[in-house]
């Protein structure tokens, strides 16, 4: 997660919305990403995208490619904000096993902030169904392929504290600077109310 | 031109998730069959009864409707409820009785209502029935709750999603151009499924400049190029992505040196670059920054989850689409997953989606297609 903090501090640096993320692989980080979307001019180049980009573009010494799409199954998430719709629906066609984030996404969540797209796609009537289930089994056979599972909340203050960094950066850029308030970088974070995010 | 003609079709608005949701909500009210003569005093009465109708909005409802032009199921329950005697007795003066809406059955009892409608005349009827809660968004559901429930206006507003004038006039300006653009992208489709690359699925992104619209980008699903048989393909490489790519590539390149763009190549993840025939960038974007501002796009299916978000957080302003995916789709509200991301309050964007109906087509998954995420 400190990791994953990092590349979101880079993206920072970069004039970029900071949102960071890297991919675990038995204990190993094989790729990393940051929210480019200032950069390429393109909305949709967020931290995921990039560190899937990353990993697939990895060579060995024959210039032949390291790592293939189907090592995602065994690699694991973790993401200084929640993932938005469009990557939380990237992430269950390319197959992810895990996804662990920061702070949650209100705004473009989908796993948990708007939709659930990590179970069942999103479909509402199997959110329901999930929780029938989890109180009589615990077990995940309800989980549709594709399905991953989400925990959020890790480092969710500095992942906070780092959005708003952005934002207080963006306002003094600004030709005129709007009320100081928004001006003032806020540190405390209120505390997190519990949501399930689980699979 | 005639060609293009031929290929008939329509435009279909898409319903909001919240319209979906609201579609055959019903209350129970009570209805009173009310003297002529007396209609506008026992109205009077009602509204110091229940002041504002218990903060229920019934402005869609007729509140006063002649007995016969009430559906037949309401007309049956009150000639059911009305006595013989007074039946006799009130024979003439049957044709001069009103129907009014009383209230919701939470709102008031049927006690009071006869306790202070006396006061006025004693209604000759007082009976329970499902009236719609929503105002209708379109005609025809005006029509329909009009011959279900209760007479029922359209007003020409939606409070669910985007006021029907403004869709009506976008749709007259994509109208004429639509067959000709859903063709283009056909075409493109055919094309990369053609050349083994992708799965016949195919977008153009239109620019509109005084009601004229030029190509920005034709692009075809790439999810099979350099990608193992895996899964469901590259999910990157969706028509979608693609065409968004190019969109700001073709920006890019102009932005700064021809060779950053040019370095993107078709390893990794992304496959941005135009390949086949049809495929082109012609990229110009809005002077607000955002990429595709207020763009139209035009896709052969409706976009997958991943794809519908990636046109809200692109900014486009229209989409069109062909067949509907109910399983795998992101942009309509009423499919299997209900999630009409072209238009919910929670996200920042909204634009206007409709489906493009072909006459000679199925507009829906065929068999086989339904898993497909476009
Ligand atoms: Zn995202
Ligand atoms: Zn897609």
């Amino acid at each position: 997660m400190h990791e994953a903090l990092a590349m979101a501090t880079l993206a920072l640096l970069g004039d970029e919305t900071p949102v960071g993320c890297v991919f675990v692989h038995d204990g190993k980080i094989i790729g990393r990403g940051m929210n480019a979307t200032n950069r390429t001019y393109n909305g949709t180049r967020h931290a995921e995208f990039i560190a899937i980009n990353d990993i697939l573009s990895q060579k060995d010494p024959n210039g032949l490619p390291l790592y293939g799409p189907e090592i995602l199954a065994d690699c694991d998430l973790y993401v200084t904000v929640e993932p938005c719709i469009m990557c939380a629906s990237l992430l269950r066609q390319i197959g992810i096993r895990r996804v662990y984030f920061g702070a949650q996404n209100e705004k473009f969540g989908g796993t948990g902030g708007v939709l659930n797209v990590h179970l069942g796609n999103g479909k509402r009537v199997l959110e329901t169904d999930y929780r029938v289930d989890d109180g009589k089994d615990a077990s995940k056979g309800r989980c549709v392929e594709g399905d991953y599972e989400v925990s959020g909340g890790w480092l969710r203050e500095e992942a906070i504290v780092m959005l708003r960094r952005f934002y207080v950066q963006e306002n003094e850029r600004a030709p005129e600077p709007r009320s100081k308030k928004e001006r003032i970088l806020k540190l405390e974070v209120e505390p997190m109310i519990e949501g399930d995010n689980g699979c | 031109m005639d060609s293009e003609r031929s290929k008939k079709g329509r435009l279909i608005p898409l319903k909001t998730t919240l319209e979906v949701e609201a579609r055959d909500r019903v209350i129970d009210v009570y209805i009173a069959s009310i003297p002529l003569r007396q209609a506008s005093n026992a109205l009077n009465t009602v509204r110091r009864l229940i002041p504002n109708d218990g903060g229920l909005d019934l402005q869609h409802l007729r509140r006063f409707s002649k007995p016969s032009h009430v559906p037949l199921h309401v007309q049956a329950t009150i000639a059911s409820v009305k006595s013989p005697a007074s039946g006799t007795e009130n024979a003439e003066s049957e044709a001069g009785e009103l129907l009014l809406v009383v209230g919701s059955v939470e709102s008031i009892s049927k006690e009071t209502i006869i306790e202070s409608l006396c006061s006025v005349h004693t209604p000759s009827a007082i009976i329970i029935t499902q009236v719609p809660l929503l105002a209708p968004t379109s005609q025809e559901q005006a029509t329909r709750f009009s011959s279900q429930y209760w007479p029922t206006v359209y007003k020409k507003s939606n409070p669910f999603g985007p006021h029907p004038s403004l869709i009506s006039r976008a749709e007259e300006e994509l109208a004429y151009e639509a067959p000709k653009w859903m063709a283009l992208a056909v075409a493109v489709a055919q094309e990369t499924r053609a050349a083994g690359t992708g799965e016949e699925i195919g977008v153009v992104v239109l620019r509109r400049h005084d009601g004229i619209a030029t190509p920005v980008a034709v692009a075809g699903d790439m999810r099979w190029l350099n990608w193992p048989r895996f899964k469901t393909g590259n999910p990157a490489a969706h028509a979608v992505l693609r065409a968004i790519a190019m969109v700001a590539d073709g920006l890019r390149r102009r932005k700064e040196d021809a060779q950053l763009a040019a370095a993107t190549s078709a390893t990794g993840l992304f496959r941005d670059e135009p390949r086949g025939e049809l495929e082109q960038c012609d990229s110009v974007a809005g002077d607000d920054g955002y990429l595709c501002h207020d763009l139209e796009i035009y896709c052969t299916h409706e976009p997958c989850v991943m794809c519908a978000m990636a046109i809200v957080h692109s900014r486009f302003g229209r989409a069109v689409f062909g067949r509907r995916m109910p399983r795998t789709g992101g942009l309509c509200a009423d499919g299997e997953l209900g999630h009409g991301l072209f238009w919910r309050k929670e996200l920042n964007w909204t634009l206007f989606a409709w489906q493009w109906n072909n006459e000679n087509e199925d507009s829906t998954a065929q068999k086989g297609d339904e898993d497909l995420h476009a």
